[in-house]
């Protein structure tokens, strides 16, 4: 019988060819690891983070710098939009493919940190010194620093004195308003515009804003102990207010809202001119002042008065954490710290981020702010006396809340859930979630 | 217009030669055949203008993105018509540049997955075919039961495994986890074309290069081969538009922006604009749709035949 | 021959009719041959294919996130299946789907099949136009689009404005998202149609025309010739399109943003399962998933074949 040499032989060669054609179409490697002694030789870092056309901009600039003085880094940018980031990083984590410096979310902090996948940032030599210790705080779990906060902010409303004015309504006192004059202006700045211009974007597609009612009567989302702490009632009376908006016309409908709620800051209704209030954090503003080519304003939101205390709340707005898998920690922490602690990087990122976690930082570019930096730091700075405390940071699971509440609010907006059983269905995903 | 129809010959004779079919035919004057009540003209008229239409309507969608890639954001929403008041090449130039690298360099990623699929199906696929149709050995129908079942398995069942095993490899965000399951055959579907396609070569010529001794190896790539273009032709557009189009896949394994392939760099696109910039989004939307549509065009023929060949009993 | 014909033979114990034997004395000594040629299959089936479903199926009775090892927790994940309303609406959701699009996008491609009879001018053409929408609609571009045309300032209510009617957000509703989907399905009913076509063609002319002969008119003709002679090929494409039709993915990804929404109505199974395996490091649940994703699918298929003795007529 003969030996099929020639198939064989073919066969193999195509193999190779085949091989050698996709070994070169590989990724990037990153190049030669630096040594810890001698001259460091090459390296390239993956930096992550979501945002807006904006601060992709805003951050490219300071990489920029960045290579400026590291010559021998550099960093690979990885930037998405909000909704898809975290679903993104799920599966690099999981591929084994994790940036090196991460973009972190309180929701998320814990979780990543419980699966090991993130290194203890204080071990690796990035400067916290300047950095409010409570604000430290919010990123350590179980004595280890998994997260450095890069900025505050809080959640509040950005309002449209033009839409306002061309609704002939008086912008609001926020010192003293409640939720019912709040669904009260926004229903009639709809109606006198004939809905050219809605008086506010839904807001229930954030939990946040849940968390403030609930605090403000005492309540609030999260235990300390990692339970729920809120009564379903009051749930429910908050996915009402919803409701009463989009009856009373002071919010578009329902798929309206959906759309909208899709295209992220720069397409809210504020943005586009369309829309008196929407519900966004303080370090927006610049990005959703550019988008709207107007001056906006800072309220706060309802209610802050009306029960038992506040709800408001400072947040750390986002943390920078570093891959426990990375194969170049020194470098993703000089990456951080510079974020963190150089003016070089505070001068450009101002306060998008948050307004700088670093006190010097802080003061030394307060005059560099543009004036919609200005206004947020004078939002944070009237709201210090007011502001009691910060809720618990968010157990594990916390993360699938986002993707809970996004859920839930599309079935009360289209009517398919009361309130009353979205708030049922509600405690008991979350509560599944967070395995309390 | 008469509609003529060729009718069989009656079989009682033995079978004529095609010369004397051909005066038969002559010979015989077809009749006009009537199907229907209506008159044949209008009916067939009727049936083109209904056709027509339908055309139209399938393809409206496609042809208005074409015409709106032409047309700033603002316009496309405003105005419905399908002709631009004027081509405007500014979303391409747009779009190419929108995301982190230029649209190009994702172009070039599904090129390249899609080259070595190509050559993974081709050469491995047709390999089994050949054993399959042309080879005896033990458990050869169990072997090929199995192979017509996994045509069927839905990639599901084993893609998290097979994550997992990348990942251990250090295969993720490469192109591997892509083409090396196309270099062993893991495109049944195409073995199966092959084989229908072999058995219908004579095995004459098998025999006939045996004799002339011949291994297994020659007559596949002397003979085999050769003569197999027609699905070798088939094998590579299907496996090009079918790759070319793979979102899954390339989604799963494919993790960071510089690996991305146009489809996926497409959906970062809708992600990260959100409902702003239509106009470049239509526009690298079409860009990525050319090479199957021009895949469509050379290979019509090929795909038609191929479709209706793997359908027929 | 079709897949589905093949199986069938395999499947059948052979009626005395003998495969056609090797001659010249090669018979059963192709073995090592064979081994080479057939190597990159062996090799792509055991490593690429039965491997990791033997791993997946281990994985199913797991808690595995792809960062620590893998925690044998029995048949959890499976309970888990039935009490995950999340699971089961995606069921329903596909369900839906597979029932509404199929049979639809068939019909579709007969009815056009049936149209472009032979003989008739310019078949070419109209064959290659129909097919197109097929080639295409699998594509994330397609997909794109299709978010588009049905969006809230989209082509669709352009249209209907035109006639005064309000249109809505047809994929930012609930009730309606889904059937956008379906309406894409439909439109690439190409694929099928030449199918159709092909399998038309093979029915001999001399049936239709012995039955003019008898007086048979179009619908007669087509309810007792074309219909029974074609059931094998719609057999095959009924099969073949509710397999495809599962596992659906790419549409309903590019369409809700990944989210499978609004409220979760365009959540199909594979995209839950992409989300709970690739998104929320629950590998072990998905692998659970698939493994009853394959059970649907051949418990279909089965029921097709078996059904198909009723209605579906051969002539071997």
């Amino acid at each position: 019988m003969r030996r099929p040499r020639s198939s064989v032989r073919v066969g193999a060669l195509l193999a190779v060819a085949a091989l050698a054609l996709t070994a070169c179409a590989g990724s990037d490697e990153p190049a030669a690891e630096a040594t810890s002694s001698g001259p460091p030789e090459a390296v390239e870092i993956r930096f992550s983070w979501w945002g807006s056309d904006t601060r992709h901009e805003l951050t490219q600039q300071v990489l920029d710098k960045f290579e400026e003085k590291y010559p021998y880094i550099t960093v690979v940018p990885d930037y998405t939009d909000w909704n898809s980031y975290f679903d993104k990083l799920g599966t690099a984590v999981a591929g084994g493919d994790a940036p090196d410096v991460i973009t972190q979310e309180e929701r998320f902090l814990n979780e990543y940190a419980s699966r090991g996948v993130l290194a203890d940032v204080s071990k690796l030599g990035v400067d916290t010194s300047k950095i409010d210790d409570s604000v430290l705080q919010s990123g350590t779990i179980d004595d280890a620093l998994y997260g450095v906060a890069t900025g505050v902010n809080a959640y509040s409303i950005i309002a449209d004195p033009a839409a306002f004015a061309a609704a002939g309504i008086e912008m609001p006192d926020d010192t003293t308003w409640t939720w019912e004059e709040y669904v009260e202006i926004a229903n009639e700045v709809s109606a006198k515009t004939g809905k050219a211009v809605y008086g506010a974007q839904d807001y229930g597609f954030n939990e946040p804003g849940f968390s403030i009612f609930a605090r403000q009567r005492g309540e609030s989302l999260y235990t300390d102990d990692a339970k729920l702490g809120y009564d379903e009632k009051t749930l429910a009376e908050w996915w009402q207010y919803s409701l009463d908006l989009q009856t009373g016309g002071g919010q578009p409908d329902a798929a309206k809202t959906i759309e909208v709620d899709a295209g992220g800051p720069e397409q809210s209704l504020v943005a586009t001119g369309t829309g008196a209030m929407a519900w966004f954090w303080t370090n927006q503003l610049t990005a959703i002042t550019n988008a709207s080519g107007k001056e906006l304003k800072l309220l706060r939101v309802p209610g802050e008065s009306e029960s038992e205390r506040t709800g408001m709340y400072f947040k750390p707005a986002m943390y920078y954490s570093i891959s426990a898998k990375s194969e170049h920690p020194e470098e993703s922490a000089l990456l951080v710290d510079f974020l963190l602690n150089d003016p070089a990087a505070g001068e450009i990122l101002l306060s998008d981020r948050g307004l700088p976690a670093n006190t010097d930082v802080r003061a030394a570019v307060q005059d560099k702010f543009s004036a919609t930096d200005k206004q947020a730091a004078e939002f944070l700075a009237d709201l210090e006396d007011e502001i009691v405390d910060g809720p618990p940071v968010p157990p594990v699971g916390a993360g699938q809340v986002a993707e809970i509440t996004r859920r839930i609010n599309q079935e009360v907006l289209f009517g398919r859930l009361s309130p009353a059983d979205a708030a049922k269905q509600y405690t008991l995903e979350v509560g599944s979630a967070i395995g309390s | 217009m008469t509609e003529v129809h060729v009718r069989p010959t009656p079989t009682d004779a033995p079978t004529p030669t095609p010369a004397q079919r051909r005066s038969a035919l002559a010979a015989e004057a077809p009749p006009l055949r009537i199907r229907s009540p209506w008159p044949d003209r209008r009916r067939q008229a009727l049936k083109h203008l209904g056709l027509i239409i339908l055309c139209a309507v399938m393809l409206y969608p496609l042809v208005w993105l074409l015409v709106s890639s032409f047309k700033p954001t603002e316009l496309i929403f405003r105005d419905v018509s399908l002709i631009p008041s004027e081509i405007d090449l500014t979303n391409y130039s747009e779009g190419w540049n929108a995301l982190q690298y230029p649209f190009g360099r994702y172009l070039m990623n599904s090129a390249l997955i899609v080259l070595g699929s190509l050559l993974g199906n081709l050469v491995s696929c047709s390999m089994a075919a050949y054993a399959f149709a042309r080879l005896e050995f033990r458990g050869r129908k169990l072997w090929f039961s199995i192979m017509l079942m996994s045509i069927m398995l839905p990639i599901h069942v084993i893609i998290v495994p097979q994550y997992i095993l990348f990942a251990k490899l250090d295969w993720i965000n490469t192109f591997l986890p892509l083409i090396v399951p196309k270099l062993l055959a893991t495109d049944a579907f195409f073995i199966f074309l092959m084989v229908q396609f072999f058995r219908g070569i004579p095995r004459e010529l098998d025999e006939a290069a045996r004799l002339d001794g011949c291994g297994h190896g020659r007559i596949y790539l002397r003979i085999m081969l050769p003569l197999s273009l027609p699905a070798l032709a088939t094998t590579a557009i299907f496996t090009f538009i079918w790759t070319w189009n793979d979102f899954f896949s390339q989604l799963i394994f494919l993790i960071r922006p510089d690996m991305y392939t146009a489809p996926v760099a497409l959906r970062t696109f809708l992600d990260s604009t959100g409902a702003s910039s239509w106009g470049p989004m239509f526009a690298m939307s079409i860009v990525s749709l050319i090479p199957v549509f021009l895949a469509f065009l050379l290979g019509q023929k090929y795909l038609v035949k191929g479709i209706a060949t793997t359908g027929i009993k | 021959m079709s897949v589905v014909t093949e199986l069938r033979r395999a499947a059948r114990p052979a009626k005395g009719v003998k495969a056609a034997p090797s001659r010249r004395g090669l018979r059963n000594g192709d073995g090592k041959a064979a081994a080479v040629f057939l190597l990159p299959w062996f090799l792509g089936l055991g490593l690429i294919t039965i491997g990791p479903m033997v791993a997946s199926g281990y994985l199913s009775f797991t808690d595995y996130d792809l960062l620590q090892s893998p925690t044998w927790i029995g048949i959890e994940n499976y309970t888990r299946l039935f009490e995950d309303p999340r699971l089961l609406n995606s069921l329903r959701v596909t369900f839906t789907y597979v029932f509404t699009a199929v049979p639809l996008q068939l019909i579709a491609a007969l009815a056009l099949a049936l149209i472009l009879d032979r003989g008739l001018k310019g078949l070419p053409f109209y064959r290659s136009v129909l097919y197109l929408p097929s080639l295409l609609g699998g594509s994330v571009a397609v997909a794109i689009l299709w978010r588009q045309v049905f969006g809230i300032d989209g082509l669709v209510n352009e249209f209907l404005a035109l006639f005064g009617v309000q249109g809505k957000g047809w994929v930012s509703d609930p009730d309606t998202a889904l059937y956008t989907l379906v309406l894409l399905h439909i439109w690439t009913f190409g694929a099928p149609m030449i199918i159709f076509l092909a399998g038309l063609r093979q029915i001999p002319e001399m049936y239709y025309e012995a039955a003019s002969i008898d007086g048979a008119g179009v619908v007669r003709k087509f309810r007792s010739i074309t219909l029974p002679l074609l059931t094998p090929i719609i057999f095959f494409n009924l099969v073949l399109q509710v397999i495809g039709a599962f596992q659906s993915f790419t549409q309903a990804f590019v369409v809700s943003g990944g989210t499978g929404g609004p409220a979760d109505s365009t959540m199909f199974y594979t995209l839950y399962l992409y989300q709970k395996g690739f998104t929320a490091f629950d590998m072990g649940y998905a692998s659970a998933m698939a493994w009853l994703l394959v059970l649907i699918v051949a418990v279909m298929t089965l029921i097709n074949f078996f059904a198909s003795k009723f209605w579906v007529f051969y002539d071997d």
